[in-house]
C-alpha cells in the first residue's frame, strides 16, 4: 500500500512556535443579513458545474467551494528599526469535486489530493470574473478527480482488500451560517510597524545578544463556503501574533535561543507594553544564564514540565496520534487505532478537544473556531475520560467505527482536510499545589536513588513521526532546563538537551500533576498545512523522562565586538 | 510562492536549522514576484558623506578591514557589502478585476569577504558571500548591526571554503592556470535615487479595463494583464577604495490570454511593455487597442490551419522574433563564464572554442555597449554607468564581421580575459555578480528593406521548387512560434498557421543559414533578473525544419464558460 498522504514525510508536526502568518483562523458573531455578492457568484457557478458535470460519466456526486477572504499584515523590526512590513489582501479557492460514491471515490488512500484545485479569486466582487474563475478550476479538478477516479477502482479491484472498510466520505447534515461579523478588526499596519520597531530596541541594549528580532502578525479571514449538499457557511475571524526572538552562542559554538509569543483574536488582547517588556528582560538573563550554563549530560530519570512544556508534550505525542486518518493510513504507525475503551494514560487523566472554547483563564485560545474547513460545526470531543480512549479527532474521512466528522476537518487554504487538533485540553484529578510540586519530584528523586532530576521551565516546540516506516518516537525541544538535587543544592540552569522518547511508555510515567491549566498557543503544521492551535495542561511530575544531547553547530562568538559596544577598536 | 509541501521540517538534526530570519528572507524574496504593501521611502538625503546606508557600509568595512581576523588564520585581502533597496509595486487583473496587488519595499544585504589572494581565493561553494535583510530605517548603528553580523558570517566560510577549494583542486591538474579574481581600479560614483513615480489607481484601473475585453469572445479561457512596477537602489563598497550608489527604475506591463482551437489545442499569446520610466508606458488607449488586437489573433489562431507535418527552406524572422533569436543563441554563448573547477575549457555555452573563429555571417557584427542611453527615442534597460562588482560600463565589440572576438567579462577571469570589461552584474541579492549582457546591439553592414526581404524570401521558395515560405512574427518560450505565416511564393498572400515549431534553430543555423538582415531595428527590453537590452534587426534564414509540433491536444472544456453579464 502507499503512503495515504504522497508528501508525507516522516516528521508529521512540528509546533511551531516562531512567527508563520497563520492562515486560518475565523470567528463568527454578529450573525447579520447580508448581500454577499461572492458567495452567491459561488452558489451560482456551483450549481452550474453540478447540473453540466452531473450530465458526465463519471459524474461527481460532491462538489465544494470554499474561499478564504485574508487580509494579513506582517512587520518585523530588528535593532529598533524596520526590516520589513507587508500587507496582503487574498482571495484563496478552493474546489473540492469527488467522483464515484461516498464508498469509494478519487480520494482514496494516496489519492487524497485529487480532489482539490485552488486559485486565487477576483478581489472585488465582480461576479462575472468570480465566475470564470471558479469555472476554470472546476473543469480542471473534475478532470483530475476523475482520472484518479479511474485509478483507484482499479487498484481496489487489484489489491488486497484493506483493513478498514470505511467508506471515503462521511453523510453529514448540510449546515447554514451566516458569520458575518464586521468587527472583526483589520490587521492595522502603522500600529504593527510600530509595535515592531519599539519592542525590537529592547533588546538592542545587550551586546551577547547577537541576533533579534520582533514579528508581529495579524489575519482577517472571512471563510465562505458552498457545497452540492447545500451547506452554505460564512464565518470570520481575526488572529494576531506578537513572537519575539533572541539568540546568542555560547562559547562552544551551541546556539542558544530564547523565544515569546503573545498571540490572541486583537492587537487590544496583547498584553501591555510593561510585560512584554518584562519578558524581554527575562529572555535575556536567561540567555545570558544560558551562556554560563554547563552542557547536561544524557539522562534519564525523575522529571518535572512545567504546565507549557506540558502541553506541548501532549500535542506531539498524543494529540497528532489520534487524528483520525492516522488509523486508517496503511503506512501509518497506528499507535491508538484498536485502543479504544483501553487505558492508554493514568486513571487520573482525562483528555478532550475543544475548539468552541474561546477563552480560558482570560486568554484568548488559538485553537478556537465554529465551523471547521469542511464546513462542519466545531464540537467538543472527550478523547481520552479517565485514562480511557474513546475517541478520534475526526474529519470527514470515517475510520472504523466513527462514521461521521466530529468538526475537527481543518487545513490552510489550498491544502486538502485532515482530522486536526484544535485547543487540547488535559484535566487531572490527582493534583498537587503548584508550589509543592518542586518538592514531589525531590521526594522522587530520593525514592530512585538518582543524583538528580529535571525541572523542563520552557519549551520552543517539538516534533513526532507516526509512520510505520520510522520509529515511533518524538522530540520535545526545551529551552530552559535546571538540574533539581535533592541534597538541599540550589537547582542549577543546563543546556543542549532534547526530550526524547516513545509515546506509550513516557505517557505512563506520569504520577500526578499541579492544580493549574497552561496554555501553549502555537501553530502546528502537518499534511493539511499551519493551522493555529492550543494546549493546556498542568505541570507534571514523570517517574522518568529521556534526554539526549542537542546537535548544534560550531561556531565561534563573533570576533568583532557588535556595532555600538565597539570603543576599544572593534575587538570585544 | 510559500511552498505547498504541507509539512514543515524546521528542525532535522534536533537544531533549528533554518533561522528564522533565513525563512524569512526566502519568503522576501520570493515576494519580490508579486511584490506590496510596504513602507514609503521616506525623502533620504543625497550626499554620500550624509547617506546614512553608505555611512554604515564604509564604518563597518573600516572596522573589518582593521580587526577581522580569526588567529592563526588569514585575514581577508578583500571585502566587499552590496545593499539592493528595492522599492515595488505588482498588480495582476483577470477577467476584469483585480485579483492581486502588493506593494513592498526591502534592503538586502549581501557580503562577500574573499581570504587567500587575486590568483587563487575562498570564493567557492560556502565562501561565496552571506546575506541577510537591512532595515528600511535609516539607523546606522542597526545597519551596522546586520553588516557586522553578515560579515562574520561570510569571513568564516570564506576560511572553510578556501581549504575545500584547495583540497578539490589537488584532483586536478591544471595546464594554464587562470586568477580567480580580476584586479580592478577603485571607482567612486555616486548617483542620484531612482523613485517610483506613478498612481496606482489609473494602473489597476487600465489593468483591469484591459482584461476585461475578454468579454468580447466567449471562447477566451483565461485573459489576464499584469504590471511590476520596480525601483531598485544600489549600494557598493570595497575595501579597494570602490563606492557606488546607483539607481533604476523598472516598468513592465503584460497582457495573456489562452484559448482552444476546435481540435483542443491550446494558444496562448501574450503582449508585454518594458520600459524605463512612465512616459515611454501606452496610454490607455494604445493598451486596449493593443489588446483588442491580440485578442483577435487568438480569434484567428483558432481559426487557423496547423502547419504542415514537415518543411525545409528559407524562413523570415521578423526583428522583434529575431531577437529572442540573438538573445538566446548569441547572447548566452559570449559570456565570459569560468568553467567549473578543473574544466580546461575556456568558458561554458556553445562558444567555449570559437573564439576568433567566425560564428555569423560576415555581414553582422555585435558590440554589448551599456552606455547608450537610447534607440529610435526607446530608453534602453541595459544602460548602467558602473557595473556590480564596480568596474566602469564600456562598450564592447564581440563579434566583429561575423567573427567572436571578445567574452563579456566580470571580475572571474577566464583563459586570455584576465580583467573585467564591466560586465559583471547581479540584480537579486541570492546572485553573485557575473557576466551578463547590457545592450546588445546587432549590426548589419548590408541591410534590405523589409520588401525587400520578403522578396528575397519568395525567391529562394522559387529556387527550392517551394510553394511557400515561413515568415515569423512573433516568438513564444523557447522560441516557439507564436504567429507564423506562410507567405505563397505564387501570389505573395500570407496565411496564418498554428502548432510548428522549429527543430534546428542553433548557433550552427546562424553561422551558416542566416542570409540577409533587415534594415529594420528592434529594441526589446529584457527586465526580468538582470535587466538588458536586445536591439537588431530582422533575418532571413535560408534553410530551417518547421515541424509540426506534438503539441498535447486538450480536451474543450466540460462545459462552457459563464454566461457574461450584458455590457
Amino acid at each position: 500500500m502507499k503512503k495515504l498522504f504522497r508528501n508525507s514525510a516522516a516528521v508529521v508536526c512540528v509546533l511551531v512556535i516562531l512567527l508563520k502568518p497563520s492562515l486560518n483562523s475565523r470567528a463568527s458573531a454578529a450573525e447579520t443579513a447580508k448581500n454577499d455578492a461572492l458567495t452567491s457568484g459561488m452558489q451560482r457557478e456551483l450549481q452550474r458545474a453540478q447540473s453540466d458535470l452531473g450530465k458526465l460519466d463519471p459524474a461527481p456526486y460532491f462538489i465544494s467551494y470554499s474561499v478564504y477572504d485574508q487580509t494579513s499584515a506582517m512587520a518585523l523590526g530588528s535593532q529598533g528599526s524596520l526590516i520589513s512590513s507587508v500587507h496582503t489582501r487574498r482571495r484563496s479557492a478552493n474546489v473540492i469535486v469527488r467522483v464515484g460514491t461516498p464508498a469509494l471515490d478519487n480520494t482514496h488512500e494516496e489519492n487524497r489530493s485529487s480532489a482539490l484545485s485552488s486559485g486565487s479569486l477576483p478581489l472585488n466582487d465582480d461576479s462575472d470574473a468570480i465566475a470564470h474563475v471558479l469555472w476554470q478550476l472546476t473543469y480542471g479538478e473534475y478532470r483530475k478527480a476523475s482520472q484518479a477516479y479511474l485509478n483507484v477502482k482499479t487498484k481496489t479491484q487489484v489489491h488486497a482488500q484493506e483493513e478498514d472498510t470505511s467508506p471515503d466520505f462521511s453523510r453529514e447534515t448540510p449546515q447554514s451560517h451566516a458569520g458575518y461579523n464586521d468587527d472583526a478588526p483589520e490587521p492595522d499596519r502603522l500600529v504593527f510597524e510600530d509595535l515592531a520597531r519599539r519592542y525590537s530596541a529592547y533588546l538592542r541594549k545587550y551586546p551577547y545578544i547577537y541576533s533579534s528580532n520582533v514579528v508581529l502578525t495579524a489575519q482577517r479571514t472571512q471563510f465562505h463556503f458552498v457545497s452540492s449538499e447545500g451547506s452554505h457557511v460564512v464565518t470570520t475571524g481575526a488572529l494576531v501574533r506578537l513572537a519575539i526572538e533572541a539568540d546568542t552562542w555560547a562559547d562552544d559554538g551551541m546556539e542558544l535561543m530564547r523565544v515569546e509569543t503573545f498571540q490572541a483574536e486583537s492587537a487590544d488582547h496583547l498584553p501591555a507594553e510593561a510585560e512584554v517588556s518584562a519578558r524581554m528582560e527575562k529572555m535575556a538573563s536567561d540567555l545570558k544564564a544560558l551562556r554560563a550554563a554547563p552542557v547536561a549530560e544524557p539522562f534519564d530519570g525523575p522529571a518535572l514540565l512545567s504546565g507549557r512544556a506540558s502541553a506541548v508534550f501532549f500535542h506531539e505525542v498524543l494529540g497528532h496520534r489520534l487524528e483520525g486518518h492516522r488509523q486508517r493510513g496503511e503506512q501509518e504507525g497506528q499507535t491508538f487505532t484498536k485502543k479504544i475503551n483501553q487505558q492508554v494514560l493514568p486513571e487520573f487523566l482525562s483528555v478532550t478537544d475543544d475548539p468552541t472554547l474561546r477563552t480560558l483563564n482570560g486568554r484568548d485560545l488559538g485553537g478556537w473556531y465554529e465551523y471547521d474547513d469542511e464546513g462542519m460545526p466545531a464540537s467538543r470531543v472527550e478523547v481520552i475520560k479517565d485514562g480511557i480512549l474513546k475517541n478520534f479527532l475526526l474529519s470527514r474521512m470515517p475510520i472504523k467505527n466513527f462514521a461521521n466528522s466530529n468538526g475537527h476537518g481543518r487545513s490552510q487554504a489550498g491544502l486538502m482536510v485532515t482530522g486536526r487538533q484544535g485547543n487540547l485540553i488535559v484535566s487531572s484529578s490527582r493534583t498537587t499545589k503548584d508550589s509543592e510540586l518542586r518538592q514531589k519530584l525531590i521526594d522522587e528523586i530520593k525514592k530512585q536513588g538518582k543524583p538528580y532530576g529535571l525541572y523542563f521551565e520552557d519549551i520552543q516546540g517539538g516534533f513526532t513521526l507516526t509512520q510505520r516506516a520510522m520509529p515511533q518516537a518524538f522530540q520535545v525541544l526545551p529551552v530552559l532546563v535546571w538540574r533539581v538535587y535533592p541534597d538541599g543544592r540550589p537547582d542549577e540552569l543546563v543546556r543542549g538537551v532534547d526530550i526524547v522518547g516513545t509515546p506509550l511508555a513516557a505517557m505512563n510515567r506520569i504520577l500526578l500533576t499541579g492544580d493549574k491549566p497552561e496554555v501553549f498557543n502555537g501553530i502546528c503544521g502537518a499534511e493539511s498545512g499551519s493551522v493555529p492551535v492550543s494546549a493546556v495542561a498542568p505541570a507534571m511530575v514523570f517517574s522518568e523522562i529521556e534526554v539526549q544531547k542537542r546537535a548544534h553547530s560550531l561556531n565561534r562568538p563573533p570576533i568583532l565586538a557588535p556595532p555600538g559596544f565597539d570603543a576599544n577598536g572593534g575587538r570585544p | 510562492m510559500i511552498g505547498k509541501h504541507p509539512i514543515t521540517i524546521r528542525w532535522s538534526d534536533g537544531r533549528p536549522c533554518p533561522s528564522a530570519m533565513k525563512q524569512r528572507l526566502a519568503i522576501a524574496i520570493a515576494l519580490i514576484g508579486l511584490l506590496v504593501g510596504g513602507v514609503q521611502a521616506k525623502d533620504r538625503v543625497m550626499t554620500a558623506a550624509d547617506d546614512p546606508v553608505l555611512q554604515a557600509m564604509r564604518t563597518e568595512l573600516d572596522r573589518s578591514k582593521s580587526a577581522l581576523k580569526l588567529e592563526g588564520m588569514a585575514a581577508p585581502y578583500y571585502i566587499d557589502y552590496r545593499v539592493i533597496d528595492m522599492d515595488a509595486y505588482a498588480a495582476e487583473a483577470a477577467f476584469g478585476a483585480l485579483r492581486n496587488e502588493v506593494h513592498a519595499r526591502f534592503r538586502f544585504l549581501r557580503v562577500v569577504v574573499r581570504v587567500g589572494d587575486y590568483k587563487q581565493d575562498s570564493f567557492f561553494g560556502q565562501g561565496q558571500g552571506a546575506m541577510d535583510f537591512m532595515p528600511l530605517d535609516n539607523d546606522v548603528v542597526a545597519l551596522r548591526h546586520q553588516i557586522w553580523l553578515a560579515t562574520d558570517n561570510a569571513y568564516k566560510a570564506a576560511t572553510e571554503a578556501l581549504t575545500a577549494k584547495q583540497a578539490q583542486l589537488k584532483q586536478y591538474n591544471v595546464d594554464q592556470p587562470v586568477d580567480d579574481f580580476a584586479r580592478a581600479e577603485p571607482v567612486v560614483s555616486i548617483g542620484p535615487f531612482a523613485k517610483l513615480d506613478f498612481d496606482t489607481q489609473p494602473w489597476s484601473k487600465m489593468l483591469q479595463d484591459a482584461s476585461a475585453l475578454y468579454k468580447s469572445d466567449p471562447q477566451i479561457e483565461s485573459f489576464d494583464s499584469s504590471l511590476n512596477f520596480a525601483a531598485v537602489n544600489r549600494y557598493f563598497v570595497t575595501s579597494e577604495g570602490t563606492v557606488v550608489r546607483s539607481g533604476q527604475t523598472v516598468y513592465d506591463l503584460r497582457i495573456a490570454g489562452t484559448t482552444q482551437a476546435a481540435d483542443g489545442m491550446k494558444l496562448d499569446r501574450s503582449h508585454g511593455y518594458s520600459v524605463t520610466n512612465t512616459k515611454e508606458l501606452p496610454s490607455e488607449g494604445t493598451l486596449l487597442a493593443d489588446t483588442t488586437k491580440l485578442l483577435a489573433t487568438l480569434k484567428q489562431l483558432r481559426d487557423a490551419p496547423i502547419a504542415d507535418e514537415e518543411y525545409r527552406g528559407p524562413v523570415l524572422f521578423s526583428a522583434h522574433a529575431a531577437s529572442s533569436v540573438f538573445s538566446d543563441l548569441v547572447g548566452d554563448n559570449v559570456l565570459g563564464l569560468k568553467p567549473d573547477l578543473g574544466q580546461p575549457a575556456r568558458t561554458k555555452g556553445a562558444y567555449t572554442a570559437s573564439y576568433k573563429t567566425r560564428v555569423l555571417p560576415d555581414f553582422l557584427s555585435i558590440v554589448d555597449d551599456p552606455t547608450l542611453v537610447s534607440v529610435n527615442g526607446r530608453s534602453l534597460m541595459g544602460k548602467y554607468d558602473v557595473d556590480d562588482e564596480g568596474v566602469r560600463a564600456m562598450p564592447v565589440p564581440v563579434i566583429e564581421n561575423g567573427k567572436l572576438v571578445n567574452y563579456l567579462m566580470g571580475r572571474e577571469p577566464i583563459r586570455d580575459f584576465p580583467t573585467s570589461n564591466g560586465h559583471g552584474r547581479a540584480r537579486l541579492p541570492q546572485n553573485y555578480p557575473g557576466p551578463s549582457l547590457g545592450n546588445f546591439v546587432v549590426h548589419a553592414s548590408e541591410t534590405s528593406s523589409p520588401e525587400e526581404l520578403k522578396k528575397k524570401l519568395i525567391d529562394l521558395c522559387r529556387q527550392h521548387e517551394l510553394p511557400y515560405g515561413y515568415y515569423v512574427e512573433t516568438l513564444g518560450p523557447q522560441r516557439t512560434p507564436r504567429l507564423l505565416y506562410k507567405v505563397w511564393a505564387k501570389d505573395g498572400h500570407q496565411e496564418l498557421v498554428r502548432g510548428a515549431m522549429f527543430d534546428d534553430l542553433d548557433a550552427r543555423a546562424l553561422r551558416s543559414d542566416l542570409v540577409a538582415a533587415g534594415n529594420d531595428v528592434n529594441v526589446e527590453n529584457l527586465p526580468l533578473n538582470i535587466p538588458h537590452s536586445i536591439v537588431n534587426p530582422s533575418i532571413l534564414v535560408d534553410e530551417l525544419e518547421v515541424k509540426r509540433a506534438n503539441a498535447n491536444k486538450d480536451k474543450l472544456p466540460e462545459y462552457p464558460a459563464p454566461a457574461v453579464a450584458a455590457r
